[in-house]
């Protein structure tokens, strides 16, 4: 039995949902990074230049990595921890012969749908309103790689987390500020070297700088690809821990 | 015979922290029976199950299914075990034919099989009218329904439920007695947890007792009674509460009645199930220590 195709058998319930629920989903995936277009890119952007292109152009990247993260970590997390904890039927992948690992991917395919929903849009938005971007399959890629990155990041979370107010407590401390500091908006060259230090941690630093490298047709930057498949591969050995553990499953 | 033995659950301890919920409990279930696992609230019995299927691991201690000792939870014996958890588990907010369907995806059955058997349970529960429902929409009875179906998608040939009847009105009981008595007519062997002596007796060919953690009691429900004394005198004095004692003979029995002070309340009886459950943990409700929940 493949890892691969029992990890779409666990799917199958959240893609169900989607199906049912698809113009929600749709409305959902895109409101927020519009607004983050139209906010920062026509709002405060306007006519400006960053590292050499269009701000629009500079920013949209940035918001395609915020979604593959946004979306799919919290898609990904509700998810778990309300299967978990509310539904009690994330018990029920363990009844059947099952690898943690096909769980793991399964529970996170759903969560990287919705969010290649918005980035295909924002994609779509930006090669239409700007000429400094490019469509490059390397970006495509990238965009993959950061969408199953943060969704096994949510994995994680939903797995730690047994209520809502956890949730939106490692949303608040964590993913928000994420969202802001990682270079996504504005350029990280434009703060002091120590921040730069500290915020060259946080993996959306990395998988933004990749997105962006590979649409605006810039150096690709192979450390930060290297990163962001060591955040991967960490979310993926901490939720295949807590599954063996049993810790994930309600007692 | 070692073949009878169709699940052996062998030294299992599970601790959380300082907490012994199961402490070295050696279970045996014979193909074929309907095995009954008795204990008051908090004793072990859901603890126990949820090793027994691998949803949590035990400390120490292992468990058999035909034969094979079950390792990790991609362990391909599980198919032959269909479970029905305590809480029911359904995906609220998808239908009852997208929840059923689902099952049957998991368990890698081929769509013509997965609709011929969503059929016949499907009738058999008569789940018909709700099935493009959603879950959440369902009252308990029918949901119990649902995971019941579930639990049965994958034909398996042991059925694990886990005080299935909690929460039932009257009716959904005695479906459910009748469902679990016909499965096992054709050859289902059924492990179920209750602290409902009368379902116990009902149901169960050999029952096991656990309080705190131990089994304290295996065998027969007549066995039990046997062993407990299955003559029982129930009595009231003056100024004391009921109390009761067994006997092995019923001259004994009836010797005891008559030796009772005048206008003493007495009623003489065969000894059941209760009698011995309350006897071997105990008369007073003394809320036994709950189950640690084991989350982070």
């Amino acid at each position: 039995m493949s890892i691969l195709a029992d990890s779409f058998r666990v799917a199958w319930i959240d893609l169900a949902f989607i199906k049912r629920n698809i113009l929600v989903v749709l409305v959902t995936s895109l409101v927020t990074p519009a607004l983050y277009i139209v906010a920062f890119g026509y709002g405060f952007g306007s006519g400006a230049e960053v590292e050499g292109f269009e701000y629009i152009a500079f920013m949209i990247p940035g918001v395609i990595s915020i979604s593959t993260m946004t979306s799919c970590f919290n898609n990904v997390a509700q998810k778990v921890m309300v299967q978990r904890t509310y539904y009690r039927s994330f018990d029920e992948l363990f009844l059947c012969s099952m690898k943690p690992l096909s769980v793991i991917l399964g529970k996170s395919w759903a969560g990287m749908i919705r969010s290649i929903i918005s980035c295909t849009v924002l994609y779509a938005i930006g090669l239409i309103i700007t000429k400094d971007m490019q469509f490059s399959l390397q970006a495509v890629a990238v965009i993959l790689l950061s969408c199953l990155t943060y969704a096994l990041m949510g994995v994680v979370a939903g797995m730690m987390s047994n209520s809502h107010l956890t949730l939106n407590l490692f949303t608040t401390l964590v993913i928000t500020p994420m969202s802001f500091l990682s270079g996504t908006i504005f350029s990280l060259e434009a703060l002091p070297e120590i921040a730069q230090g500290i915020l060259y941690v946080l993996p959306l630093s990395h998988t933004t700088e990749c997105i962006r490298s590979t649409i605006l047709g810039t150096e690709f930057p192979w450390i930060s690809l290297a990163i962001t498949l060591v955040y991967a591969v960490a979310f993926v050995l901490v939720s295949r821990h807590l599954v063996m553990k049993g810790r994930n499953r309600y007692g | 015979m070692t073949d009878d033995i169709i699940i052996r659950g062998k030294g299992i301890t599970k601790k959380f922290g300082d907490f012994t919920a199961v402490d070295n409990i050696d279970v045996e279930v014979r193909r074929g029976e309907i095995f009954g696992f008795l204990g008051p609230n908090g004793a072990g019995k859901t603890t126990t199950i949820r090793i027994m299927t691998t949803l949590i691991p035990p400390t120490s201690g292992e468990i058999e299914i035909e034969g094979h000792t079950v390792k990790g939870l991609d362990d391909p014996v599980k198919e032959k075990v269909g479970i029905i958890q305590q809480h029911i588990a359904l995906d609220n907010d998808v239908s009852v034919r997208e929840n059923i369907r689902y099952h049957a995806i998991l368990h890698r059955i081929p769509r013509k099989e997965a609709k011929e058997r969503m059929d016949r349970l499907i009738n058999m529960m008569g789940l018909e009218p709700y099935l493009d429902r959603m879950a959440i929409n369902l009252s308990g009875g029918w949901k119990r329904r649902v995971a019941i179906v579930n639990a049965l998608i994958h034909d398996p040939s042991i059925l694990v439920m886990d005080e299935p009847t909690a929460g039932l009105d009257t009716q959904s009981r005695h479906m459910l007695w009748k469902l679990i008595r016909e499965l096992n007519s054709h050859g289902t062997t059924v492990f179920v947890t209750t602290h409902y002596m009368d379902e116990a007796e009902e149901l169960c060919d050999r029952i096991a007792i656990i309080d705190h953690g131990k089994i304290i009691a295996q065998g027969t429900p007549e066995e039990l009674c046997r062993e407990l004394g299955s003559f029982a005198v129930e009595y009231v004095t003056e100024g004391s509460d009921k109390q009761y004692r067994y006997f092995h003979e019923r001259s004994e029995a009836l010797q005891f009645r008559d030796s009772l002070p005048e206008g003493a309340q007495v009623t003489t009886r065969n000894t059941n199930l209760e009698d011995v459950f309350l006897e071997l943990t105990g008369r007073e409700n003394t809320q036994a220590v709950q189950e640690v929940e084991y989350r982070i």
